[in-house]
């Protein structure tokens, strides 16, 4: 199992700034069975709203300094979070035990395949 | 050359008495420009451009001749924390499509009266101009001790941000390695800026027995009176709400202030337009008259202020505003005091005595009816944590509430009748009593 924690701003198409990741590649990845969800600075109701907005049903919306609580809540084999900022992102994700990859690096991965 | 207001024209003592224009100055017209979360580089969107918008809308407003227009006060500085970088290039494209000062940077870094006078050709009767520098709250006490004392009769106030990529106050002298002064301490090795204000709200939690969680019906109401206000960045960008849940689940920027307790720092530019009750009679929209002005002038004994020195210094401001108004604490509306941090809005409010509340009492009150429909209004504008970051929402917000057009966020559960507006800080904040008539 893969759990993929998708910042928003600067990350994802929607986010403020845009970032490059499509939210199709995140219903794709989903659909691919895996644990998706958001970890960001938007308030938690906002982040719920954006996915409902796409028809995306994720798995957990938590602001930015709860990946440990994600990592606790599921089980997964490997846990990546996504996302543009080294402080805010890289650092708290790989402090987490997750992996981390910038969003040119996403589109790069076998789990993007196909989207 | 423009030059900054003199320490004179601020009413900054306890025991000056009635204001000596007490009622015979008034704000009629508001002109705001769109809001962008940072600068995108293109001419038209500068932070001279959007001053340009903001100020035409303001005389759009009054329905006054820009000839007519004798004076104009403003801000000079547009950030806080977004520097240009060191070397960059300063745009060409941008530069060409205005009117130019000396300074290169002048309408894309910061903003001259020199700069705006070169770009609004219709107004061809200017013979006043100042700075009221800090923030609008500084700019409006300045224009109306201007328009009382005669020196401009009817005078345009400009307050304007730009905002850049990259972080706020990351730039600059603070990514340098030294910094005179005491100015090394917070911004070099520092802490983040609402680490003060942080600092107080913990002493005021330990001594009256208050938490975090206390302020969260306060950020609620705050975003949600913000998303009625089509101006602001929330309402016009992204129309999300903060629950107590949200509020909650934020991450600390400095325990105990987290994310939400802080604002967003933004582009956008507002002005107003002043002038003599007498000649407001005339114009397009209804006066609302200046009952007083109050500033304080309290330096803290050390970096930070402790919470004893702010619970003072706000009594004293509110004794000033009053004194000066001629009214008591039971005389105002609404009120729209400052947020930004919104930390530090329960100690203007109580400062205020508003509603007659008592130092340590705001957080409970903010646990009851707060909301624009209510009888106990807190913060109708939504302020910067509604809007986005300006200092100059609640100003805004008490000019059109008493001119009955507030639209969404008009109170319902009182008369808009009297209120007072200003800040920034408890202490060193400037202030304005706004009446609906002027006596």
């Amino acid at each position: 199992m893969i759990l993929i924690s998708f910042d928003i701003d600067g990350t994802l198409t929607v986010g403020d700034p845009p970032g490059i990741l499509p939210m199709e590649m995140v219903r794709a990845v989903k659909e691919q069975g895996c644990l998706v969800g958001s970890c960001s600075d938007r308030p938690i109701s906002a982040q719920r709203a954006i996915w409902a907005s796409h028809d995306i049903e994720v798995d957990f919306t938590v602001s930015k300094h709860m990946l440990p609580d994600v990592k606790a809540e599921f089980a997964a084999d490997v846990y990546y979070h996504i996302g543009d900022r080294e402080d805010l992102d890289k650092r708290p994700a790989l402090e987490a035990g997750f992996e981390f990859l910038w969003p040119h690096e996403a589109v790069d991965m076998p789990w993007v395949e196909g989207t | 050359m423009t030059e900054n207001a003199p320490a004179s024209m601020y009413r900054t003592d306890e025991g000056m008495g009635l204001w000596e224009h007490r009622g015979k100055v008034a704000a009629v017209g508001v002109g705001h420009s769109p809001t962008a979360r940072r600068w995108d580089g293109r001419a038209e969107t500068c932070v001279g451009a959007i001053s340009l918008i903001a100020l035409r809308r303001a005389i759009e407003d009054a329905g006054v001749d820009p000839a007519e227009i004798d004076g104009l006060v403003m801000d000079p500085v547009t950030t806080t924390g977004a520097y240009w970088p060191k070397g960059k290039p300063v745009p060409e494209e941008v530069t060409s499509a205005f009117n130019s000062t000396d300074n290169p940077l002048d309408g894309i870094a910061g903003l001259s009266a020199e700069w705006i006078l070169k770009n609004m050709p219709e107004l061809t009767g200017i013979d006043f101009t100042m700075y009221g520098p800090g923030c609008m709250s500084n700019a409006i006490c300045v224009a109306a001790q201007a328009v009382g004392d005669g020196l401009a009769r009817t005078c345009l106030v400009l307050k304007s941000w730009h905002n850049y990529e990259g972080r706020y106050y990351q730039g600059g002298a603070n990514a340098g390695s030294d910094l005179p002064g005491t100015a090394a301490l917070h911004a070099l090795w520092g802490t983040p800026a609402c680490y003060g204000t942080a600092l107080q709200f913990a002493e005021y939690c330990r001594k009256y027995g208050k938490n975090h969680d206390m302020m969260a019906p306060f950020i609620e109401n705050s975003r949600q009176n913000g998303l009625k206000f089509p101006e602001g960045y929330w309402a016009s960008h992204r129309p999300e709400e903060i629950t107590p849940e949200d509020y909650k689940a934020a991450r600390w920027i400095a325990k105990p202030a987290n994310l939400f307790d802080n604002d967003l720092p933004i582009m956008v530019s507002a002005a107003y337009l002043y002038t003599t009750a007498e000649r407001a009679r005339d114009m397009r929209q209804k006066p609302v008259y200046i009952l007083n002005h109050a500033a304080s002038n309290t330096r803290p004994r050390s970096l930070t202020p402790t919470l004893d020195e702010v619970e003072a210094d706000t009594a004293r401001t509110a004794r000033k505003i009053y004194e000066g108004a001629g009214i008591t604490a039971a005389d105002l509306s609404f009120e729209n005091m400052y947020d930004g941090f919104a930390q530090f809005h329960q100690f203007h409010i109580e400062g205020l005595g508003y509603r007659g509340m008592k130092f340590g009492e705001a957080l409970d009150f903010y646990q009851t009816d707060i909301s624009i429909h209510g009888p106990n209004p807190i913060l109708p504008s939504g302020g910067n944590i509604g809007c986005g970051r300006s200092r100059f929402w609640m100003h805004t917000d008490c000019i059109q509430q008493i001119q009955e057009r507030a639209g969404e966020r008009q109170v319902t559960g009182v008369k808009p009748e009297v209120a007072v507006s200003g800040g920034p800080m408890p202490l060193g904040g400037r202030f304005t009593v706004w009446s609906a008539t002027p006596d």
